[in-house]
């Protein structure tokens, strides 16, 4: 049963249906997963566990790796609201494949939006008709030495050709040649089969001087990194991909530095969105599990619910969850809706959710006391997992500075 | 000096070629069979049009108000709208920078942009033989 009321009274039967089916998923599926999968210490370990794989297909023969696109290709082309709905029931089962699953699409939903014959049937068809996790896509933007400053645009600093990225791509012929490494962080990374890149094509412009491209991974000169080790989200993989001489048809460039920021807005706009959403769904499995445990652990001879303390808690994180739904949907369902976005809305919505996810899920681990730091019970792993979140798709702080400058 | 010189003019241009695509053995079907009612917000000159699945068999063109609710709708000026058709401006970018304005579901908005490929194919021609500026 899912644990919170619906506010909206307008949810169809199907959106309810929806929610139900994902809910299942996320409850039988990912869940037990991911739980069992944050126990390997080994990132390498994990993606050649089958049950990751097994997780992997099954997300993908429901179709959650489709969201975004639209249904004349096989995708779920599912609505604003209903992506929000999709996006949280999946990240309250588990962060971490709900954003492997979602990052998936990058390659084919930017492919969808400049649909030549060989994009759909090199790119946007095979994925949509891929039910067992073979073609998964991955975001390369960070690298090494650059990681705000790739997620910055309309900012002085964006386009000072001091600051410019380290993987570039040059045109030869019909062909563009890439050349650098994209950082640790590209989500798929190391498992992923294409990558939606994003190179410097023209460094006198700075990191406003950038193209966006997909390069297939099997490609001569790409090399992939070792899977990060790191503290959360153990289950979603990231690494490294590096590029020596690779070479992608000139149809494979998407954009060009003309429109390289504006389009870099509509990314982090839709990252950020998906972000927000998300995290709401880890801060309620954080408040759900601390509700339960303060109902049933006895202290003082009574249960902790019964303490006033624990209660005002516990209401504060509900509250909290509340809030960062109704901004979340509202972000998403208006910047998904609306081309282009108010980015300001999607940032609000990122920083909010992943910030009360921590204090969420650091408030119940409080609840949970000893146990909660606790590996035997799962409220360390989801404060390890909202913690993450501050930094990912863009470091809080620096993502308000951005949002900021559209006040 | 605007492409479209009045209102007429636009509408014999851009309302010709949806009629003459919606009468397309391909593209008609094809696009009823979307589902999808488009309302085009035109500035300079102003005017509304609509492409709308009609009566589910064939697809009709409307201008001014319509009874149907939009599911794409695409604000951007006339000169756009002959770049746009002309392959001089893509939708993603014209989108990005603001000079197209579109409200509807992400994935509706892409579902249109491959059923669009025969009105990019017939719009130079057309154009031309209203004796607008194709280069």
């Amino acid at each position: 049963m899912i644990g919170y009321t619906e506010l909206n009274i307008d949810l169809t039967k199907a959106q309810n249906a929806m929610k139900e089916e994902t809910h299942r998923f996320a409850r039988e599926v990912l869940r037990p997963a991911s739980i069992e999968l944050d126990k390997i210490d080994d990132p390498e370990t994990v993606i050649k566990s089958p049950l990751f794989w097994e997780t992997m297909k099954q997300g993908y023969d429901l179709g959650y790796h489709t969201i975004f696109l639209p249904d004349s290709y096989g995708g779920l082309a599912t609505d604003p609201l209903e992506t929000h709905i999709v996006l949280e029931e999946l990240a309250w089962g588990s962060v971490d494949f709900a954003i492997g699953l979602g990052i998936s699409c990058f390659p084919a939903f930017f492919a969808s939006m400049v649909p030549s014959d060989r994009l759909i049937d090199d790119i946007i068809e095979p994925f949509c008709q891929c039910s067992d996790a073979s073609l998964i896509g991955c975001w390369g933007i960070t690298e090494p030495d650059h990681g705000t400053d790739t997620l910055s645009p309309f900012t002085a600093t964006f386009a000072d050709p001091a600051i410019s990225g380290q993987t570039r791509a040059r045109r030869e012929g019909d062909e563009w040649v890439i050349d650098g490494q994209k950082a640790a962080w590209v989500s798929n990374g190391t498992i992923a089969t294409h990558c939606l890149l994003y190179p410097t094509l023209d460094p006198s412009r700075g990191m406003a001087g950038g193209g966006i491209c997909i390069v297939p991974l099997d490609l001569p000169g790409v090399k992939k990194g070792r899977p990060l080790d790191k503290l959360g989200q153990r289950a979603l993989n990231q690494g490294e991909i590096y590029f020596d001489g690779v070479r992608i048809p000139s149809e494979y460039m998407l954009v060009d530095p003309e429109s390289y920021e504006s389009m870099l807005d509509v990314t982090l706009s839709t990252a950020n969105a998906a972000m927000g959403a998300l995290f709401v769904g880890v801060a309620r499995a954080a408040y759900e599990e601390a509700l339960a445990y303060a109902k049933q652990r006895i202290q003082g001879g009574k249960p902790l619910f019964e303490h006033q303390m624990i209660k005002h808690k516990l209401f504060s994180m509900f509250m909290k969850i509340e809030a960062a739904r109704a901004l979340s949907r509202a972000a998403m369902i208006y910047n998904y809706n609306n081309t282009p976005p108010m980015i300001q809305y999607s940032i609000a919505s990122k920083v909010y959710c992943t910030n009360t996810a921590f204090e969420v899920a650091s408030d119940a681990v409080q609840i949970y006391g000893g146990n909660g730091v606790s590996r035997e019970y799962p409220l360390e792993k989801f404060f390890r997992d909202a913690r993450a979140a501050m930094i990912e798709d863009g470091a809080n702080d620096s993502l308000m500075i951005t949002a900021a400058h559209h006040l | 000096m605007t492409v479209f010189e009045n209102k007429e003019k636009m509408q014999a241009v851009l309302g010709g070629l949806f009629e003459k695509l919606l009468a397309d053995p391909e593209f008609g079907p094809k696009f009823v069979k979307s589902g999808i009612t488009i309302k085009f917000n035109i500035s300079d000159p102003n005017a509304e049009l609509w492409v709308t699945p009609g009566d589910g068999t064939h697809g009709q063109v409307a201008w001014g108000s319509h009874a149907d609710k939009a599911t794409v709708e695409m604000t951007l000026s006339g000169d756009t709208c002959h770049k746009f058709w002309l392959k001089q401006i893509a939708m993603p970018i014209a989108l990005a920078k603001g000079l197209i304005k579109a409200k509807g579901p992400m994935p509706k908005i892409l579902k249109l942009l491959p059923l669009l490929k025969p009105a990019y194919e017939a719009y130079p021609e057309w154009a031309r033989s209203h004796g607008l500026p194709v280069d």
